[in-house]
């Protein structure tokens, strides 16, 4: 009973953290409920509506979660602070981008500088459209056995009894032929 | 091609450490020989890279749009969307910034009350002593109250005198003594008897100390006045022993009666008598005479906090003051110890006598 009250309860930012850190998937669960109404409120307030404070907060979330996964991330502050921080500035771009007007950002929360996590989350997410609009033009069924393979990570044998290749062989073949068209239309774009 | 497909299996197959130890040994001397295989390496780790992240990333979105469907949106939404009402908005914006200001002000209050409690008890002593210097100073501000409701009474009447009081012949060639009080700072000083003529005087003794002024009458007009049907007492009254004054606490002349109610005036001061009559504004300086028709004292105040009392400075000191004016000077002066004119005469007839006596003073 104890234990269970413990565990439904908002764990601390160290626990975030760690739990991000040890891929746990409870600890994104809770994370993510535990700040969102915080951006939606910011959102709605500033010109938005709850589909972006969907992808701002979705945004902030990948961006903590990336920074915390390549370890350069201290907690020199609160991760709410952090997250609203990220979500703020991301807004605000997106505010002057559709020249909607942006003058006057209604504040909830203290905020600090992020501007070198939003870049370099530009930059990746950048790599992360390139690849899925080459994974678009890949066309099927190269782009579902590339999928299977390398995101959703079955092993060839897998692969040939889903697509019904004789061997595996034939199913590595084939593999290795959409990866080269991958590859081509990857790096050409 | 076929060669193609087979050295990006190596490929892949090195990168990820699929390779047995010789198979390495011999794919890496053939990448040191040849740059073509080399650069397909680089460009596939990259390519693997980026396609690990991409994946990385891909599960992350799944995820997070899974708990996102958790989330009831609408009813956060209906929760935290700006409300219509401005105060309420106000009142999310700062909700935190008012709960500081909230318990600041709580604890505040909470600190003063506690130091408050503590010191309850001297607080009572001082405000025991700020009510006898409040009473000093009652005192002093009801002499100027004197002088000032006198302002208003006049000017009601069109009279210009700025404030007044009243005064009372000490000899038949124009002599008058008032209070002090009454024609402090005056530019100059007229004196209006009971048929409404105005003379004007000037001070000639002030005495601060005993509040006492005599005025001479400089005016040419001015008739000498019959013999003072009043004598001046030089022992003094007891108490209970009835009094009356005579005084213009308004534009005619008022009588006030009572008694001596006590020896000491003002908080022991053994100058003054206390009477038990009620005065107003006006009627300092005027004289206090007892039933046979000696002036027992001179109206000079009254406590704030008791209604219907006033102090009256005994009629020694004015004996005194009459001894700093030049003897002879004074004419036919008032006299102690002799039978007044007033004595045995009804109060009426005594008022109708003293009335020519009793003067208001003017300052302007």
């Amino acid at each position: 009973m104890v234990n269970k009250d413990l565990k439904s309860s908002v764990p601390t930012d160290r626990e975030f953290i760690l739990g991000i850190l040890n891929n746990s998937a409870d600890t994104l669960n809770k994370l993510y409920k535990a700040h969102f109404a915080m951006i939606l409120q910011f959102i709605l307030n500033n010109n938005g509506d709850e589909d972006d404070a969907k992808d701002v907060y979705q945004e902030a979330i990948i961006i903590l979660h990336n920074k915390v996964k390549e370890g350069d991330f201290e907690l020199s502050s609160k991760l709410k602070t952090y997250i609203y921080s990220v979500c703020r500035r991301i807004w605000l771009k997106k505010l002057s981008l559709n020249s909607r007007k942006s003058g006057n950002i209604t504040d909830y929360e203290d905020v600090f500088v992020v501007e070198d996590d939003i870049e370099r989350h530009e930059e990746r997410d950048a790599a992360f459209v390139k690849m899925q609009s080459a994974l678009e033009h890949l066309g099927e069924p190269c782009k579902t056995i590339i999928q299977d393979f390398y995101i959703h990570s079955l092993s060839m044998q897998d692969i040939c009894e889903k697509f019904g290749y004789t061997n595996t062989d034939n199913a590595k073949t084939q593999k290795y032929k959409c990866l080269q068209r991958l590859k081509k239309i990857f790096f050409q774009h | 091609m076929r060669n193609d497909l087979e050295l990006d299996a190596i490929i892949e197959d090195y990168l990820l450490g699929k390779l047995n130890p010789q198979e390495t040994e011999a794919f890496e001397q053939l990448r040191r020989k040849d740059a073509a295989v080399d650069h397909k390496v680089v460009s596939h780790k990259v390519f693997l890279h980026t396609m690990e992240e991409y994946a990385q990333q891909l599960l992350l979105k799944e995820q997070l749009e899974q708990i996102h469907s958790e989330i009831d949106v609408d009813g956060l939404v209906a929760e935290v969307a700006p409300h219509p009402s401005r105060i309420v908005q106000l009142w999310r914006k700062h909700k935190s910034a008012i709960a500081v200001a909230a318990s600041f002000i709580i604890l505040s209050l909470v600190s003063i009350y506690s130091i408050q409690h503590n010191s309850q008890q001297t607080d009572r002593y001082v405000q025991l002593s700020n009510q006898v210097t409040n009473a000093l100073k009652t005192q002093n501000s009801l002499i100027r109250k004197i002088n000032t409701n006198n302002n208003a009474v006049p000017n009601k009447a069109g009279n210009p005198g700025r404030y007044g009081g009243t005064g009372f012949a000490i000899s038949t060639n124009g002599y008058i003594l008032t209070n002090l009080h009454v024609i402090n700072g005056a530019d100059s000083i007229y004196v209006q008897n009971s048929k409404g003529e105005s003379f004007k005087v000037k001070a000639v003794y002030t005495d601060a100390q005993y509040d006492m002024a005599i005025l001479k009458v400089s005016d040419k007009n001015f008739s000498y006045l019959s013999s003072l049907p009043y004598t001046i007492k030089r022992g003094g009254s007891s108490i209970g022993e009835n009094v009356y004054t005579l005084g213009y606490s308004k534009d005619d002349a008022v009588l006030g009666e009572g008694y001596v109610s006590s020896k000491n005036g003002f908080i022991g001061d053994t100058t003054q008598y206390q009477v038990a009559i009620p005065v107003n504004p006006g009627n300092s300086g005027g004289p206090l005479l007892d039933n046979n028709g000696n002036l027992v004292g001179i109206i000079s105040g009254k406590p704030d906090q008791t209604e219907g009392a006033a102090f009256a400075i005994k009629s020694k000191f004015i004996l005194e003051a009459m001894s700093a004016i030049p003897q002879d000077s004074l004419g036919k002066k008032l006299v102690t110890n002799k039978k007044s004119l007033l004595s045995g005469l009804k109060r009426t007839q005594q008022i109708e006598r003293l009335q020519d006596y009793v003067f208001m003073i003017k300052v302007y």
